[in-house]
């Protein structure tokens, strides 16, 4: 089973650059926790899809085997840099490009000093991978891919992880609800947009603790469109889409606010 | 100190092939040319950019994306390499610049006035965009010149497009009273494509100009339309189709460069010198010059027209 482990986990760098603000705790928490299962469940690889690695024309795969650097986030610079220091499994990776060329999904891989990693990526391999231990395979969100592309590109990471002999975490980064407080507020009373959001933002939690693989599918749609998900919530297709079938369980480790949008922490046990 | 002043307003689009075809010696790869058309227009705004002798570039670029607020580079010296995230084959440029730092500051301050929501930036690691570093390149490949970086706040996807290109109008103002009071000559830098319908994939060789052409039809006869009505300076008009044009051709004059400059200029109905026009993989981009010392007569600042 090449799918060890598999997280929902939050795209906004605040929980990595203010940790210490209260309403970020949960989630900081909720990171740490993510990050000591994730090791528990022993994988060889973490394959990332970030929502905010956006590319247009074709599919992009990371591909430069180490990956360091001082990021700073173009929205949040007041509150400093994110270091980075992470390697690419290049192997499992140019599996997966040849893969979706083969079946008419565009794939390209990228190998370029100083190609700007997004804050998404940054913040994941920061909590759930400490010291870059574990190498990543590392996906873009293609603007013009739908839940179901994005579903058949996590797919090929498990097949192709299957005949590479690999077990992989693998993490879908991005939040939920995505209305943010435009204007300036207190981060110490930072809270969700609006109660619309946080009702629906629960309801999709407790339908993913459901671990009713075909009905959460189903309500991805009408939640992305209601919640003005994040990027159409296609993080939770990578997820479903490397998940497979189904999944066992699921247990949200944390949910907050992140200035107004709606982030959580949740682990899925195929 | 003598009343500062708005010289020209330049609109100058940022694709990164632009840069990639010209071989500097600051970006990495190399090509064997590609674009030119739109490459002479800009050698074109050099000159005219140059006469100008200008204190300052202002520029706005859609590629610095903000959610909270307008942000204003504010460290004196910013540099590093860009590496465009859609076309890293074709841009990874070393940069060096200067900013204005008391003409960022002045500008944010006078957007705050305009109950804008406005930041400085002040992390000296902070990279800056590819589109602020093509639109800057095009312009002034010396960079010589100290800039002012304004980043696009996004409000007119964010919210209703009416209300995003009124925020645009107010940015614009309160930038041609940070000028006004500092004592800048200033140009401003419109970084914006017009029509933005592109091909989903790039020629083997990206500068095979016998792929290049416009992706779409209706787009290149709207960008005609809007540029024959720039050419004759019917500022009102274009400003009053300019929500349909955005729908309609996908322009990516919605992130409000546009409109903020135009605002700052007070809408004058000068004709704009068009330098040349171009498509880059199907999208369509025009360089145009608004220079406002050849038309003084002209020159009572307007409110926005809109389309009510
Ligand atoms: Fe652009």
């Amino acid at each position: 089973m090449p799918i060890v482990s598999a997280f929902l986990v939050p795209g906004s760098p605040l929980p990595m650059l203010k940790p210490d603000n209260p309403p970020w705790r949960e989630l900081v928490a909720a990171y740490g926790e993510a990050g000591e299962l994730l090791a528990a469940s022993e994988p060889d690889v973490i394959a990332i899809y970030s929502t905010q690695w956006m590319a247009v024309l074709d599919e992009l795969w990371q591909t430069r085997p180490h990956l360091v650097g001082e990021h700073v986030d173009e929205n949040w610079h007041e509150y400093g840099v994110m270091p980075f220091d992470m390697h690419i499994d290049t192997e499992l990776t140019a599996a997966c490009i040849e893969r979706t060329n083969e079946f008419g999904i565009r794939s390209k891989g990228v190998d370029y000093d100083q190609f700007p990693v997004d804050s998404g990526t940054i913040t994941a391999s920061h909590f759930l991978n400490p010291q870059g231990r574990l190498p990543l395979v590392i996906a873009a969100n293609n603007l013009y891919h739908d839940g179901a592309v994005t579903e058949r590109l996590a797919a090929t990471v498990r097949q192709q992880a299957d005949a590479l002999d690999r077990r992989v975490a693998l993490v879908g980064v991005g939040g939920l609800s995505g209305t943010i407080f435009r204007d300036d507020i207190d981060p110490g009373d930072d809270h969700l947009a609006s109660p619309a959001d946080d009702e629906e933002n629960r309801r999709m939690l407790e339908l993913m603790t459901a671990a009713d693989a075909a009905a959460l599918r189903a309500a991805l749609p009408a939640y992305a469109q209601a919640a003005k998900a994040d990027m159409g919530f296609k993080h939770m297709s990578w997820l479903l889409g490397g998940l497979g079938d189904g999944y066992e369980s699921a247990r949200v480790l944390g949910y907050g606010p992140t200035w107004g949008a709606g982030s959580a922490v949740v682990a899925f046990t195929p | 100190m003598s009343k500062g002043e708005i010289l020209a307003g330049y609109l100058a689009p940022h694709p990164p092939h632009l840069v990639y075809g010209e071989n500097p010696p600051q970006n990495e790869p190399r090509s064997e040319g590609g674009w030119e058309q739109l490459r002479w227009a800009y050698e074109r705004a050099r000159k005219t950019l140059d006469d100008l002798k200008p204190d300052v570039l202002l520029v706005h670029s859609p590629h610095w994306i903000t959610q909270v607020g307008h942000h204003f580079l504010g460290v004196p010296q910013l540099s590093g390499k860009s590496v465009d995230p859609i076309f890293p084959n074709l841009f990874r440029y070393s940069f060096e610049l200067d900013v204005d730092v008391e003409l960022a500051e002045a500008c944010c301050a006078e957007a705050s006035k305009e109950g804008l929501v406005a930041k400085m930036m002040r992390n000296p690691k902070f990279r800056v965009d590819y589109g602020t570093i093509t639109t800057l390149h095009m312009m002034r490949p010396q960079w010589d010149i100290p800039v002012v970086g304004i980043s696009a706040n996004n409000s007119p996807y964010y919210l209703q497009m009416e209300e995003g290109l009124e925020e645009m109008d107010r940015l614009g103002k309160a930038t041609r009273r940070a000028i006004e009071r500092t004592g800048r000559r200033a140009v401003l830098l419109a970084s914006n494509t017009l029509c933005h319908y592109h091909f989903s994939a790039e020629p083997k060789i990206p500068e095979d100009m016998s792929r290049e052409h416009p992706q779409n039809y209706e787009g290149y006869k709207w960008d005609m339309r809007i540029i024959e009505m720039l050419r004759r300076g019917e500022t009102d008009e274009v400003f009053r189709v300019l929500p349909r044009f955005i729908e309609e051709s996908f322009a990516e004059i919605k992130s409000g460069a546009f409109t903020w400059m135009f605002a700052a200029m007070g809408y004058p109905r000068i004709p704009g010198e068009l330098h040349g026009y171009g498509t880059v993989i199907g999208t369509g981009n025009a360089v145009m010059e608004w220079n406002l010392a050849n038309h003084p007569v002209q020159l009572e600042v307007r409110d926005r027209p809109t389309a009510a």
